[in-house]
């Protein structure tokens, strides 16, 4: 018994150096390195292709600038548990922080950081009362645009038929305005009836029998619209199991899985929300206002842009050079090619920042 | 005799081990990262996971009878909006207070007579309540966030105190969530409610044999994990100011892991209110260690799962030790 228990001990001894080796082998260098800056970069979800993207944006910004940077998240998106992962970043002694705001329940926690002097810098999900700037697209904007060319796609204002649309997290406040601006759009064809907003959920195989669900109880239908990441490549799945399917599939983000949809003729639009300046730029205005000493306690908006791809057209942002469509899925796949395409924005919109600072209200006009 | 008093003198409380586990992982990771043993992130620490911590030790209670509630934390969640709407409608912060701790009670209790009338475990009757108090919320803040903004609502003690605007070397809420524990612990060791609960764990058939009013006992411990599930939400409310529609879907895990990792086992008959909060800090200080040694995110749900399983070996180990000596 004896020997049983030391040989336990042991383990346990053997375990905690294998933790300790663990943690070291996978930490930052940041702690060899005090003088050099450390960003912490904190999303709302870990395992979503689209947040993956934002995060490849801002690694490629760290390393641009030379910085550190800590990236954390809850596994599911979930207010209070990033707010801790936030509070818990800033305890742990980085320069300056970026994060999403997916809760109106984090907003004085993070205002309570920033007013420690923790520069702070919002994207991707906007915590309206947060004293710093955010890097995001125009929400309500952006869904009008869907909406618009969704009508377009299936006959305008003189349409008549069944609209589906779905929203993957009721309550997330950038969906909602997406929501609104898609309803506001499609609302201009009298004949067209909205079939939900239905919850089509976040996990990508729930996601696709949500909308296998409600194909299935509306066939039909005119359109499927989906307002997440894996909306579009879903609907181009039920679409390719329905035979002769007209059902226009429209949707975000432009993953790899979205483009592919596209690419087969099985979803036809996905609007993208520039994931590159999402990450890139957060980490860019926190480097530059810390090096130069300024402060960004102060509320403020960087739009992001809106980038519109169907599979014979790709319009990008900010007069960034044209693309075509086997470009774009090319790039979505590779760093190397997403860096290289962007160098120009790098120079311009995003070194020129202070000057792009728009009001916050501009978000959701 | 001298055997007795040899035994007595050696008899560990039956936290030991858990609480062993917590100071190691203290301090591995105080020993990468001094920062993180300041005592106000220590105090952070603890403050950000107390609700967490709080539904712990009550989900004990349900574990020691042998249940298990999926949807507490739609009933935090629920119970806080209840409260939040109450107060933006003008009605007295603290009848407000009380009207979402009524309505967590009042959740739990359908719970547990849902529960004894049709005869169901538990975790089937709360699989579909957790979606029917998640859908009642979601329609009633209207799928938003529910914001008190009013500044005579934000000056209220409630919100100032809970919101950290007043000072206090230790945070209120942890204060809150101290006193709750051992209301707790008293209540499951030194009360006949306590003992009925535990008896029931231990055998349901025996229990009912020995004149314990197993059904009442059983929708007494619901309502009070409702209770207790409205006080989070009402704590929540006033600790972060807001109740979104995503509050409390998170907290299934870290709540059932809290309890089992501090000692209470799934089987029923037995349970530790304290060990469960030891058991809320270890899975905060994994969660805050991750971010304090730079772990990349991607690396963190790996390392979180091999911690926990360190940490339930050091428990252990340190059990089978004071077992021995004992």
């Amino acid at each position: 018994m004896i020997k049983e228990i030391r040989k336990s001990r042991w383990t346990a001894l053997a375990l905690t150096a294998a933790m300790v080796v663990t943690a070291s082998g996978v930490a930052t260098p940041a702690q060899a390195a005090p003088k050099k800056l450390t960003i912490g970069f904190v999303v709302h979800v870990i395992g979503n292709p689209f947040i993956n993207q934002i995060i490849e944006a801002a690694k490629m910004a760290a390393k641009d600038l030379n910085v550190t940077l800590k990236v954390t998240g809850p596994a599911g998106a979930e207010g209070d548990a990033q707010l801790t992962a936030v509070q818990n970043m800033a305890a742990s002694g980085v320069d300056g922080i970026a994060t999403s705001v997916p809760a109106a329940s984090m907003v004085n926690g993070l205002n309570a950081i920033i007013k420690t002097g923790m520069p702070m810098v919002q994207f991707n999900g906007l915590g309206v009362g947060v004293n710093a700037p955010y890097v995001g697209e125009k929400s309500v904007e952006s869904g009008r645009l869907l909406g618009k060319m969704v009508l377009d796609k299936i006959g305008g204002k003189t349409a008549k038929g069944d609209v589906i649309v779905g929203n993957c997290y009721p309550g997330f406040p950038v969906l909602e305005n997406r929501q609104k601006g898609v309803l506001e759009s499609l609302k201009k064809a009298p004949g067209v009836k909205i079939v939900g907003p239905s919850d089509v959920k976040v996990d990508s195989a729930a996601n696709f029998a949500a909308w296998q669900g409600l194909l299935a109880a509306n066939p039909g239908a005119l359109a499927m619209v989906g307002l997440c990441a894996p909306d579009v490549e879903s609907i181009g799945k039920v679409n390719a199991a329905v035979p002769g399917s007209k059902t226009i599939g429209a949707g975000y983000d432009l993953t790899t899985g979205n483009l592919a949809a596209l690419a087969n003729g099985t979803a036809h639009i996905s609007l993208g929300q520039t994931p590159f300046i999402q990450g890139y730029l957060p980490v860019y205005v926190l480097v530059d206002s810390i090096r130069n000493k300024t402060k960004i306690n102060f509320s403020g908006f960087l739009n992001s842009g809106t980038e519109i791809v169907t599979k014979t057209k790709v319009i990008q942002p900010f007069k960034a050079a044209p693309l075509t469509f086997p470009q774009l899925q090319a790039m979505s796949a590779s760093n190397k090619l997403t860096r290289a395409y962007y160098d120009k924005l790098v120079k311009t919109y995003i070194k020129d920042w202070r000057k792009n600072l728009a009001p916050i209200a501009e978000e959701s006009a | 005799m001298s055997e007795k008093t040899k035994s007595k003198r050696f008899k560990f409380p039956e936290e030991t081990s858990v609480i062993f586990a917590l100071i190691l992982l203290i301090g591995i990771v105080g020993s990468m990262r001094p920062i993180f043993l300041k005592p106000e992130n220590l105090l952070n620490l603890a403050a950000s996971y107390s609700i967490s911590a709080l539904l712990a030790g009550c989900i004990v209670y349900l574990l020691a009878m042998g249940e298990i509630d999926l949807s507490f934390g739609w009933i935090l969640n629920l119970s806080a909006v209840v409260s939040g709407l109450a107060m933006i409608a003008g009605v007295p912060v603290w009848i407000s207070i009380i009207l979402g701790i009524s309505a967590g009670g009042l959740m739990g209790a359908i719970n547990g007579a849902l529960m004894v009338v049709m005869r169901l475990p538990l975790i089937i009757v709360t699989l579909g309540t957790a979606s029917i108090f998640q859908g009642i919320s979601l329609i009633s803040n209207k799928s938003g966030s529910v914001v008190p903004t009013d500044e005579k609502l934000r000056a209220n003690i409630f919100f100032r105190a809970l919101g950290g605007e007043i000072d206090t070397p230790i945070p209120f809420i942890l204060i809150i969530v101290i006193l709750a524990f051992f209301a707790l612990h008293f209540t499951l060791h030194k009360t006949r409610f306590g003992y009925r609960i535990l008896a029931i764990g231990s055998n349901p058939e025996a229990a009912r044999l020995a004149g314990i009013p197993t059904k009442q006992i059983k929708i007494l411990t619901c309502t009070l994990m409702g209770v207790v599930s409205g006080i989070g939400g009402v704590l929540f409310l006033g600790f972060r100011g807001a109740v979104d529609p995503s509050t409390g879907a998170n907290l299934l895990l870290p709540v059932v892991a809290a309890a089992i990792i501090g000692g209470t086992p799934l089987s029923g008959g037995a349970g530790t209110v304290w060990g469960s909060l030891v058991g809320a800090l270890i899975v905060g200080v994994i969660g805050v260690g991750i971010v304090f040694l730079g772990i990349d995110a991607v690396w963190s749900t790996l390392v979180t799962g091999l911690v926990i399983i360190f940490a339930i070996g050091v428990d252990q180990i340190v059990r089978v030790r004071k077992n021995r000596i004992s």
